[in-house]
């Protein structure tokens, strides 16, 4: 006799794994979403192409030619070194101390905020020479500024009203300078140590005035009056402590341009010294960083803005469509948390602008670097950027980042208009119309643009660095932008992260 | 005639019509406001010397608005193929010379009524922010010029589409020529290539109609430069027009 078994039938289950429903799973899905759409991989190859093409097309249509030779500082960048110098050797250690009592304009085209007249030590007479200096300025008080690119502000002062007390301390390699207002009391503005300096030195009295210059903008073109500056600073009390081989000041203009040089290009200064111990000096010429040369970074970035367009289109595309066909309510019926949904396209869109634009970047940069270099960009006034430095990293990755923020910024005005026209109209208009208005609009407004608008992201691309203690106008159309680097970027997270968040609100509040 | 008034009803009752010609009006003259009262004879030596094109400065918003413009072109027959309706369109209608003309009449129109109103706007704005905005030929022509900029943009939105057959396509590619390529023409190096660009590009070239002073600075004339801008709205529109005559629908 047989029994039968009896049979329980166990109740159905699922055979999805339980994180099925993860982000991880979510993250493939939209991975597949888009992949899958042969039109926006072609677009994303497009992107990248167009990209390097432009950036090379930029490139090649730049080149230099030989201007007047340039100086180099220090540290290899290329500086301004003309001045009027009243000097004498030091051998070993010693301080000069010197009253201003004055500085006047000599040229009547105005003084320039950053006229300098004060002391100097200097390692030899050649520009471009390790200096440290001490100063009283007509717009920014007193600076001590060593080797170009270093400035310190000291206590505020006016000539016009009160003379100014200086003085510059030499301890081995160790410069200490300080201001004085009656010449007891002195406070010291800071000490500085500059490897390699010489046992013997040039010390003195120095008088610089850059060149002046004021902007008139209209339509159609941009004028800039360059009052090519010239200032007299007068001193007093001149004392030197320490050895020197020679037995009394020497005059010499530091820096002077060549014989060739344009005619009324440059005058040659003076110093005239009066039996009662003041000393007159009228020179022009600056020490300071040279900011007008061309900026060789921003010039390999010119494809970032057409590539940028094709990041919109597929920033928007991959939320609009699947709002235009229905889909979008099946991806919220697999998925009902529309945040994780939000989330997922967000990181696979930022993801795969960011590789795309990072690739098309670092590319488009080493071949328009190549081009610009048989344009006639050598060392050493052209240093080799090197891809893994800054500044050039910084705008290779700056740049791509940029171009996956834009991305996310149209991803989530997608979802607020859910409207591809409109979405990438928008975005497009909000990060380039400034660019174009800032070219033409008064410069105040063309400048507010730049710093509030998500234009002013591009200011990522920038390898000039500005430094406060150049006077320097910041004009649109020569590539500046009034935002550091990353300060620029920080303006376009604002407005991305803002956007996010809007849609995160409306995709939650919304039917779908 | 039937052609005209079916389009005519198909523009009409659409709702993003009117919203779009809306935003036109309101936002070239909400920015060609904010760029004149922008104006600061602070910048210049003295009033007298300030050379500002105060015209061109109330026309700023054209620039906005063009991408506006070119949406409205584009949405006009991207929005029957995406829907369909494009199919039933050519049932009623097999010419479609004359289906495209229709459209291209119908949005012209329109167009130039609101940039009409538009750029009046602007201007009278401008003119009770600045009493001295001059009145004269020139002016007359940047205002004329402005609306046919308006009308040429969105019939180089309407060719974009019918080319593409897509809304998006068409859009992106416009906004490429409208605002990437002037960026281009100002920020390449070469001043060959920057006066390549401002002559023969659609977009740099078409906006010196806005200029009523300094023309000898310009790189194209006025008028010649609304042209190269017309050659490229109306050649497009022909291209486009082959190839709908060409093509399945």
């Amino acid at each position: 006799m047989t029994t039968t078994p009896t049979r329980t039938v166990p109740p159905y289950r699922s055979v999805l794994h339980p994180a099925r429903a993860g982000f991880v799973h979510l993250l493939r899905a939209e991975w597949t979403k888009f992949w899958t759409v042969r039109a926006w991989l072609l677009v994303l190859a497009v992107a990248a192409v167009v990209t390097v093409v432009i950036c090379q097309l930029g490139a090649s249509g730049s080149s230099v030619s030989g201007g007047p030779p340039i100086v180099l500082g220090p540290g290899g960048e290329v500086v301004n070194d003309a001045f009027r110098l009243t000097h004498r050797t030091l051998t070993g250690d010693g301080t000069v101390t010197a009253r201003v009592t004055g500085l006047k304009d000599a040229s009547g085209k105005g003084l320039g905020p950053w006229t300098k007249a004060g002391i100097i030590v200097k390692s030899s007479l050649k520009p471009g020479s390790p200096y440290a200096a001490v100063m009283a300025t007509p717009g920014h008080g007193v600076r001590m500024q060593w080797n170009f690119t270093h400035d310190k502000a000291g206590p505020s002062s006016d000539l016009t009203k009160a003379p100014q007390w200086l003085r510059l301390k030499r301890l081995g390699e160790k410069l200490t300078g300080y201001a004085s207002v009656d010449g007891q009391n002195w406070t010291r503005l800071g000490e500085v140590r500059l490897d390699g300096l010489p046992g013997t030195v040039q010390v003195g009295l120095f008088v610089a005035a850059p060149v002046h210059e004021i902007v008139h903008r209209s339509f159609g073109g941009t004028s800039e009056v360059a009052g090519s500056g010239q200032a007299t600073g007068t001193f007093d009390h001149l004392t030197f402590q320490g050895k020197s081989t020679d037995n009394g000041w020497t005059a010499t203009d530091v820096g002077a341009p060549a014989p060739d040089a344009r005619p009324g290009n440059s005058r040659p200064g003076t110093t005239t010294v009066s039996p009662t111990g003041t000393y007159a000096l009228t020179g022009q010429g600056d020490i300071a960083p040279d900011e007008n040369s061309p900026d060789m970074v921003q010039m390999s970035f010119q494809g970032v803005f057409m590539g940028l367009l094709f990041m919109v289109a597929l920033g928007t595309l991959f939320v609009t469509t699947e709002y235009k066909r229905g889909l979008i309510r099946t991806t919220f019926t697999a998925t009902p948390s529309r945040l994780k949904v939000l989330a997922a396209k967000t990181t696979v869109i930022a993801t795969i602008t960011f590789t795309t634009g990072l690739i098309a970047t670092a590319i488009g940069f080493t071949l328009a670097q190549r081009t610009l270099r048989s344009n006639g960009f050598k060392p050493p006034e052209f240093p080799d950027l090197s891809l893994l430095e800054n500044p050039a990293l910084r705008a290779v990755v700056g740049s791509a980042v940029l171009l996956s923020l834009v991305a996310v910024l149209a991803l989530s005005l997608g979802v607020v208009l859910r409207n591809s026209a409109g979405t990438i109209a928008t975005v497009v208009v909000l990060v380039i119309l400034p660019q174009i208005l800032s070219f033409a609009l008064p410069l105040p407004v063309a400048q507010w643009l730049l710093r509030a608008t998500p234009a002013a992201a591009f200011a990522i691309q920038q390898g000039v660095t500005y430094y406060p203690q150049v006077q320097h106008n910041c004009l649109p159309e020569s590539g500046c932008y009034p935002l550091t680097p990353y300060h620029g970027l920080a303006v376009l997270v604002a407005y991305t992260a803002a956007a996010l968040l809007l849609a995160a609100w409306t995709v939650r509040r919304r039917d779908a | 005639m039937r052609q005209l008034h079916a389009e005519w009803t198909k523009l009409r009752t659409l709702p993003s019509t009117w919203w779009l010609l809306a935003a036109t009006v309101a936002l070239t003259a909400a920015v060609g406001a904010a760029a004149v009262s922008s104006l600061t004879t602070r910048i210049c030596p003295s009033p007298t010397a300030c050379h500002e094109d105060t015209v061109k400065l109330a026309l700023t918003g054209v620039q906005l608005s063009q991408a506006i413009c070119l949406v409205l072109g584009a949405l006009s027959i991207g929005a029957e193929y995406a829907t369909g309706t494009i199919r039933t369109t050519l049932t009623a209608m097999p010419g479609r010379w004359r289906v495209l003309a229709s459209k291209a009449a119908t949005l012209s129109l329109l167009t130039a009524v609101a940039g009409a109103l538009a750029v009046l706007s602007s201007l009278g704005l401008a003119h009770l922010i600045l009493p001295t905005t001059p009145t004269n030929s020139a002016t007359l022509r940047a205002a004329a010029g402005s609306i046919l900029i308006l009308v040429l943009v969105t019939l180089l939105g309407l060719s974009l589409a019918t080319l593409l057959r897509d809304t998006a396509g068409a859009i992106t590619l416009g906004l490429g020529i409208l605002y990437v390529v002037p960026v281009l023409s100002h920020l390449v190096n070469s001043p060959t290539w920057q006066h390549r660009f401002q002559r023969w590009a659609p977009m740099p070239a078409g906006l010196s109609i806005q200029a009523t002073t300094n023309l000898e600075r310009l790189a194209i004339g006025p008028w010649p430069g609304l042209g190269v801008l017309a050659a490229y709205a109306v050649g497009l529109l022909g291209v486009g027009g082959a190839w709908f005559r060409l093509r399945d629908a």
